[in-house]
């Protein structure tokens, strides 16, 4: 990554090598735990007859130790070779010239995500505790302000209409008890 | 004979002809929708089809693949951002006529290549799926999992630039598949003492979390960081010969057309090459027969028609293997195969033996969804144009709470809504890190099915060694599944080689031009 001008110093970024170095290592160590402890531990004993029940689970981890152990590999020679690979898997798509196409690899913007899943994991406490109508609303005009809406008239209609619609279709459309409790009861 | 009529008078009962209508009609409006495709369409719907007959649900979701599949086509066309790969080629002729004034022209050509296409395409399933289940019939457990193998080894490269990450992706996919009770022992097995994991983890959920849910997330983050698309350019004129398609202009394009349909009805009937795949070769095919080929690129019918018919042939022809064998080739089947599980029927060859009034009544539904394509997108194509115009701020929070309630439908249940949220955090990942979701899904899919006719075979052979040598059509699936893994490594390592050949000579080049 070039500096930006003025910039005194370079911002180092992890590169997309290293990345996929690291997660490669973290699917190593996951395997390694469901080998060792997880498959072992809750997987029930051979029954005598048929393959054992640990037998798919196993070759499923064994595929993907294997795969991960030999991609780590490639990266290991081509970093301390210092050969590198093919330039789509050492670079990010976003720092190269061309259009990066249909791709989504890329760096993960951590605090994008924060912001929207954390609103969604709070809906799924609150509903249970101040119900689906009052969470909802609340849900949707958070999701609507992070996603950078500032208009409050259309915000407060639209997540009246939505809550609205989803309530009528699942209680008098489908018949399914809508999650938690009901402020109208 | 009996069993026909009564299929297809099935297919035509008003209850039947809604849903696929509707199916259809809400399938155009969401694949118009940028970034909005027929598989997620289907994750999002699955949950209501919990509460209609077998064949109203299938029904109701083929026609909302066939109309998603056309849909891609409205923004590929008018704003030249194709919500999916397989439309790229229809907006590199389909945008230079919208500049010009005739976007009308140019969709109404996709309209009726996608559904002549289509139409073509549903006719040879309908042709061959039965004779060629029947002979599927014979195969044992040995066949269906050296099948499944090479099945999931194939689509292990879709969706990734690298073999080893869809491998990893298809190994995660089957041991999550794998989680609930055990076929053998009828007991837990990776439940991690979670009794809500005892049925192993809903496909609804799961589906929803990887397609629907983390494509939104990325769909938000590319708005909020480069912020809001392009507007529509939605310049439609008004006269008549810039808005319909002559008899001529649509004969013209007959034979480009055929062709197309044949090549995506062969692409789709193979496992794992998909849609986008059959669109470029069909329009490298036009272009290079073409006696206008430098027209192409600036707005020649030809391409659309190329294009389109391709793509939407795939929609049929992929649920090819998906009858006969149960084996889904691409993420749209996977999705219709979970759909099928869901109503009480495993896709595969005895699908036609047990339930042959369905599938008769499927028939019927797929030629009537592509009929109703044809009469929804001729009267209402200026209506559905206006779908590319609704705002992301509100698109976005719908589209999210959608899939929240979504994945609480199927169960009534908080703990779904949990997994979906879990599994849109992993599909965001994936996508991110270059993992293939498709190869994950259709491992998870696939996984209990892999696994019972292992123990089928091994119970059968007791514990026989050589198992597979006694059968040669399994041993030679078996043996094929090792060739296709040799040979992607093999074309992995050459195209790198390749590369970095061409990267230095271009290198090189620059170098001496500079000097």
């Amino acid at each position: 990554m070039l500096p930006a001008k003025g910039c005194e110093k370079e911002v180092k970024h992890v590169t997309r090598i290293i990345r996929d170095a690291i997660a490669y290592l973290l699917i190593v160590g996951f395997c390694i735990l469901m080998l060792t402890w997880a498959i072992p531990t809750y997987t029930p004993a051979y029954p005598g007859y048929g393959a054992s029940p640990a037998l798919v689970p196993n070759v499923a981890v064994c595929v993907m130790l294997f795969m991960a152990c030999l991609s780590l590999i490639r990266v290991g020679v081509a970093l301390c070779m210092k050969k590198p690979i093919v330039v789509e898997e050492s670079e990010f798509p976003e720092d190269l010239e061309e259009d990066g196409g249909f791709t989504q690899v890329g760096r993960v913007k951590i605090v994008h995500l924060v912001n929207l899943m954390v609103p969604c994991v709070l809906l799924v406490v609150a509903i249970q505790y101040i119900g689906y109508m009052l969470a909802s609303f609340a849900f949707l005009m958070v999701l609507q302000y992070v996603i950078g809406s500032r208009k409050w008239t259309q915000s407060i209609v639209v997540s009246i209409i939505l809550t609205a619609v989803l309530f009528i279709v699942m209680r008098y459309g489908f018949g399914v008890p809508v999650p938690g409790p009901q402020i109208f009861e | 004979m009996e069993m026909i009529i009564a299929g297809l008078l099935d297919s035509i009962s008003p209850a039947s002809l809604m849903f696929v209508l509707l199916g259809v009609a809400v399938g155009v409006l969401i694949g118009a929708i940028p970034g909005i495709n027929g598989p997620m369409a289907i994750a999002l719907f699955i949950p209501i089809t919990y509460y209609m007959t077998p064949l109203t649900a299938v029904g109701f979701l083929v026609g909302l693949n066939k109309g998603a599949f056309f849909g891609g086509a409205v923004s590929a066309v008018l704003l030249r951002t194709p919500g999916t790969p397989e439309a790229a080629a229809t907006s590199w002729d389909g945008y230079p006529l919208t500049q010009q004034g005739k976007g009308e022209k140019a969709l109404r050509m996709a309209l009726y290549s996608s559904v002549a296409g289509d139409f073509i395409s549903t006719i040879v399933l309908i042709l061959i799926a039965a004779p060629l289940a029947a002979i599927a019939l014979f195969m044992g457990p040995s066949e269906i999992f050296a099948l499944i193998s090479l099945a999931l080894t194939v689509i292990a490269g879709i969706g990734t630039t690298s073999i080893c990450r869809g491998l990893i992706a298809a190994g995660f996919g089957i041991l999550l598949g794998l989680i609930g009770t055990e076929p053998v022992t009828a007991l837990p097995r990776l439940t991690f003492d979670v009794y809500q994991l005892g049925s192993g983890l809903s496909l609804i959920p799961v589906a929803i979390g990887l397609l629907a849910f983390s494509e939104i997330l990325l769909q938000v983050e590319k708005f909020t960081v480069k912020g809001g698309s392009a507007q529509s350019a939605n310049k439609f004129s008004s006269k008549l010969e810039d808005r319909l398609i002559t008899f001529k202009e649509f004969f013209s394009n007959i034979k480009t057309l055929l062709r197309g349909s044949l090549i995506g009805i062969g692409v789709g009937a193979m496992p794992g090459l998909g849609a986008p795949v059959a669109s470029f070769m069909s329009y490298d095919q036009a272009m290079k027969r073409s006696k206008h080929k430098k027209e192409f690129g600036k707005g020649r019918l030809e391409g659309i028609a190329a294009s389109e018919s391709a793509n939407s042939s795939v929609v049929a022809s992929s649920l090819i293997p998906l009858f006969v064998l149960g084996i889904p080739g691409n993420l749209a089947a996977a999705m219709l195969m979970g759909a099928f599980m869901i109503h009480g029927m495993q896709p595969g060859p005895l699908l036609f033996k047990e339930n042959a009034q369905l599938m008769y009544g499927i028939y019927g539904s797929l030629v009537l969804a592509s009929l109703f394509l044809l009469v929804i997108g001729r009267f209402g194509l200026r209506y559905f144009c206006k779908a590319v115009d609704i705002p992301a701020m509100i698109l976005y929070p719908i589209v999210i709470f959608t899939c929240i309630m979504g994945a609480y439908l199927g169960k009534s249940s908080m703990f779904d809504v949990g997994i979906m949220l879990t599994f849109g955090f992993i599909g965001y990942f994936m996508r991110k890190f270059d993992y293939s979701y498709v190869a994950f899904l259709i491992g998870f899919i696939l996984a209990p099915e892999w696994e019972r006719s292992l123990q089928q075979v091994v119970i059968i052979s007791e514990h026989d060694p050589f198992m597979f040598i006694q059968r040669p059509v399994a041993m030679g699936l078996m043996v094929l599944t090792l060739f296709v893994i040799a040979r992607t490594f093999w074309c992995s390592i050459g195209a790198g080689r390749k590369k970095k050949q061409v990267e230095a000579a271009t290198a090189a080049a620059g170098q001496h031009k500079a000097d």
